[in-house]
Parts: C-alpha cells; structure tokens; sequence
C-alpha cells in the first residue's frame, strides 16, 4: 500500500519535473512546479515529517512560486520558439554523463541495502512540531538566529535595489506606479533630445528634482 | 485489510460525504440568506417568490446556472482558464476534513466516533497551507481570460491575499502559544473549563480581531473587496467566466468564508463546547454530541451572519489604503499581540 502510494507521488513529480522543463508557455512551467512541490510534500508526510510538508506547502508552493508567477504575469514573458539546435555534439556527452548518474544511484541504493544498519520505522518523533521547536530553540539555536538575520538582509536588499533613480535599458520594462521621465531632467548635461528614460519612484522625487514643491497629500483625494 | 479497516475506511467515505453535503446546502442558502439580510438592511424585501420566503432559490440558481450558455474567450490559454476554477473550489473544500464538529459522541450501532473527518499533528499548519494555495486559483483566473481588467483583477486580489495571510497567520500564533499544540481537535478540548469564559476570544481579543479583519480580506469581501467590486473593474478577475465555472468561483469564494468562520469558531469561540451542555448531560453522550455540534452550527452561523451585515454597513477600501493598512498596522500589531502573549504565557506560569 505504501509502496504504491510512492510510485504514485513519485511519479508526480518526476512528470511535473520533466514538464517543468519541457514545457514551451512559462505559465505551464511554473504550475508544473507546483505540481512538483505539493508531491514532494505528500512523500514527506509518507517519510513521517508532517511538519516539513505543511511548510513546503506553505512556503514554497504558497508564497515563492506565487511570486514567481507575479513576475511571469506582469513581465509577459513570452513562449519559447523551437530553436535550431546548435549544440549536437553535447547530446552524446548528455547520455555518458547520465548513464553515470545513475550507475551511481544503483550502486548506493544496492550498497545501502546490504549494509547491517538497519534504517529507522517509519514511525518516528523527529518529524513532529513538538521535536522540531524544541531542536530549533536548543540544539540549532544559532543557526536559526542567523537565518533569520539572512532573511531580513535579502529584504533590506531587495528594497534597497529597487528604490534608486536608475535608467531604464532598452526593452526593460517598468514597475506599474512609476514615473517615466526623460533623462535630461535628472542630469542637464545630457541633451535634449536624448530620448533615453529613468523611473522614478513616487511623486516627491520627481518634485524634487524638478525644484517644485511637493504637495501632493494621497490621503487626500485630487 | 481486515474488517476494522475496512469499517474505517467506509465510515470516512461516508463522513466526507456528509461533511460535502452540509456544506454545500449552508452555502447555497447563505447565498439566500445574504440576499434576504442585505436586502432588510437596505430597506427591501429580497428574493421572496420562489417557494415559501425565498427558500427554492438556490435550487432556481442552480438551474439557471447549469442551463446557461458557456462562452469561452477565444485567445484565452485554454487549459489555465478550466483548470483556474478548479483550483480554488478543490483548495476551499480541502480544508474542511480537520474542523471538529463535536465532540466523541457515542451513535448507536457504530460506537464512540469522535465527530471530524481527519485529526492529524499540523491541521493548524495543513489549514493555512490550503488557504495559501487557493491564491493560484484567483491569479491564473485573472492571467488566463485574456482581459486587462481581468488582469488587474486577479493582480489585485492575489497581492491583496498574499499581505493578508501573513497577519492572518501571525493572529493564530497567539492562541498556538496559549493551547501549546497545532492539533484543532485539543484545542477545542483546552476551551472546555470554566463553563465558557476559557473560550480564547476572552483570552484572546486581540487577536481575535486582528483574526477577523485579516480573515475579511483574505475572503475577498466587503470592505475589502475592491478585486470584485462590480463598479471597479468590471467584475475583476472573474469578468471572463460564465454559467458554470462562475458558480465554481461563487462557490469557492462563499466555502471560503464558510471555512473561515469555522477556523474562527474553533480557535476563538471554543468550537462544539456550549455553556452549561457537560452538567446537564454528560461527556459521550448521544445528547452531548448532538448539542455540541447544533451550538457550532450556531456560531457559525453567527459569523456568516456578521459577514453579510459587515457587507450590508461599511463602504470599501481603495487599494493603496488596504495595503497600507495590511503591511503597516495589522502585521506590526499582530507582532506586538504575539509578544504580549508570549510574555503572559511565561509569566503566568
């Protein structure tokens, strides 16, 4: 019954994985991933770690692939054409290197079913919340303090990036809500008729390089 | 697979489909309910005709529904655009399987059955999980029509969903730190004692709000509605979808504030426990059970009702002032409750 239930998920998701891949629409792609996800999550909970697949579900096929999706939705990224394969000579390169790959797993799967360590039941306290939060807040205290310091890095970071007056390349694309001005308002060296832009983000920033009080108040109605 | 399995396997079946039938009936007639309570709160009378007091309408809905012509767009991405309902109808009926909906009660010639469908250690956990993948149904739907209102719509809704789960989410970390477990079944057991007053909501009452008012905006509805407002975007992300596949959505959007509410009834409000219900007849009791589960009912119902009179009062957010109000008030206030409660938690004991 258990073995059954693995072939199920397990085949899931090494379908989706391959769809992922093959797959021309972006959109599809990304829901193939999905798809990878939520299976690994159901052979988690098969492994005994209700915990880890409640919050693979949450955090990854809930919130990272959601913004993955943002990105694919609002920059219209486009299909994939059929390109002209222009590498032939890696496809024999390709099966070498595959058959290699999975000499190895047989080789470690046959190695491990042969050892005299027996591996643990499938019924186990590692995988409950209660082990978990404990673990977290004792045993990996440190390193649970330091990711969290990562995580705000990022944030920090990523507003950071996203706040500079930059000038938009060629063929880039601009976040709803900015405004597009023309380059010579932000440096009076550049001539007029340089149609390059920059983005600016928000309405005080245009006033103050423009010199202009700013009295716009959005939580007035114009 | 001997007998006992087997038995328990069938007894599932036959739970899940109960549980599937209720909650399909409450739904359909809170659809009614909601057209007849708005309509008193506006001064009118509501849908009336069909059968006594209006109640054949959902049947009528249903029919209309069913027969009505189904017009797909035509550059639209076929497979997202049926796969998108489904989605969010499947994640709004998932999480229905962990709501205990009474006590163990004992029915005859079955044997003491505790009355949910599944317990399990992470059901808090499982709940927010789903929740978060009904977002997926909302987005691809906007995506998939082909339409920039649609698009706009479905943008909309999902930033709106994806700000509000982080407050809703953080609310429900202060009763986690009072029951000490993500098992919904113990802590519907935890609010027992006190003939009442241990009901969360009064240990609770912040987060109980912040719970409320982040649960509104995750289900779409009034005042937080703008992504469907009829006179914003046209009907937002679901402007593309006819006869059927709309129901689903309608469907989806209503279970959602059904399942909602039942988080609520079970965190907050102590889930099957009534007042006085233990003195008078007993724990495992038939009468027990049958009281437990009409007083969730009850509270339930309480909630639906509180939705519908929120929607028939408070005129809507514009978009700038919901995010604002989702990022920098209700997280940072949902942050301060937890650290009050964990405070309490330590010093109290």
């Amino acid at each position: 019954m258990l073995v059954l239930l693995f072939i199920l998920f397990a085949g899931l998701a090494i379908g989706c994985a391959i769809a992922v891949v093959a797959q021309r629409n972006p959109l599809y792609c990304a829901i193939s991933l999905i798809g990878v996800f939520v299976s690994l999550a159901c052979l988690y909970v098969m492994l005994a770690a209700p915990f880890i697949a409640a919050v693979q579900v949450i955090v990854y096929a809930g919130a990272i692939m959601v913004l993955v999706v943002f990105v694919i939705m609002l920059l219209n990224v486009e299909q994939e054409e059929r390109r002209r394969s222009r590498l032939g000579f890696l496809v024999p390169v390709a099966v070498v290197l595959a058959a290699i790959l999975i000499a190895e797993a047989t080789f470690i799967i046959w190695f491990v079913d042969r050892s005299p360590v027996k591996p643990l039941s499938n019924v186990s306290d590692t995988g409950l919340t209660s082990s978990i939060g404990s673990a977290l807040f004792t045993k990996y205290l440190l390193p649970f303090e330091i990711t969290s310091i990562l995580l705000l890095m990022a944030i920090v970071g990523a507003m950071t990036l996203a706040r500079r007056i930059k000038e938009i390349p060629p063929g880039g694309a601009v976040v709803p809500g900015a405004q597009v001005l023309p380059l010579h308002m932000f440096d009076p060296t550049i001539a007029l008729d340089d149609t390059r832009a920059v983005a600016a983000h928000g309405s005080n920033e245009v006033a103050e390089v423009m010199g202009v009080p700013d009295d716009h108040d959005p939580t007035k109605r114009d | 697979m001997d007998w006992a399995t087997i038995l328990d396997i069938v007894l599932k079946f036959v739970a899940i489909t109960i549980a599937f039938t209720v909650v399909l009936l409450i739904v359909a007639y809170t659809v009614l309910a909601e057209r007849r309570v708005l309509a008193f709160i506006q001064g009118r009378l509501g849908p009336n005709r069909v059968g006594y007091g209006g109640m054949l309408q959902p049947f009528a809905d249903l029919l209309k529904f069913i027969l009505k012509e189904d017009i797909v767009p035509d550059k639209s991405t076929r497979f997202i655009y049926f796969l998108a309902p489904v989605i969010a109808t499947m994640a709004a009926l998932m999480t229905m399987i962990v709501y205990p909906f009474g006590p163990e009660t004992y029915i005859p010639f079955i044997g003491t059955i505790p009355l949910s469908i599944a317990r399990f250690d992470v059901a808090l956990l499982y709940v927010l999980g789903v929740t978060s993948v009904g977002v997926y149904g909302i987005m691809l739907a906007g995506w998939s029509s082909n339409n920039k209102y649609s698009l706009m719509g479905g943008l909309r809704s999902s930033a709106q969903m994806i700000s509000y789960e982080l407050a809703l989410g953080l609310s429900l970390i202060g009763v986690i730190l009072l029951a000490g477990t993500l098992d919904l079944q113990k802590i519907v057991e935890m609010q027992s004692s006190w003939h009442g007053f241990r009901w969360f909501i009064f240990l609770q009452p912040l987060g109980f709000v912040i719970y409320l008012i982040a649960a509104i905006a995750e289900t779409n509805r009034v005042p937080f509605d703008l992504p469907e407002a009829e006179t914003e975007l046209v009907a937002g992300f679901h402007t593309e979808y006819s006869a059927m596949k709309f129901a689903l959505f309608f469907l989806a959007e209503y279970i959602n504030m059904f399942t909602v509410s039942m988080l609520a009834t079970t965190l907050f409000l102590g889930g099957w426990n009534v007042p006085f219900a233990e003195d008078l007849f007993g724990r495992g009791t038939f009468l027990f059970g049958l009281v437990g589960v009409i007083g969730f009912l009850l509270k339930v119902i309480f909630f639906l009702f509180l939705y519908i009179w929120l929607r028939g009062t408070l005129p809507r957010f514009r978009f700038d002032q919901l995010m604002n109000f989702g990022w920098k008030f209700l997280l940072p206030v949902a942050l301060l409750n937890i650290f009050l409660t964990a405070t309490l938690v330590i010093l109290l004991t």
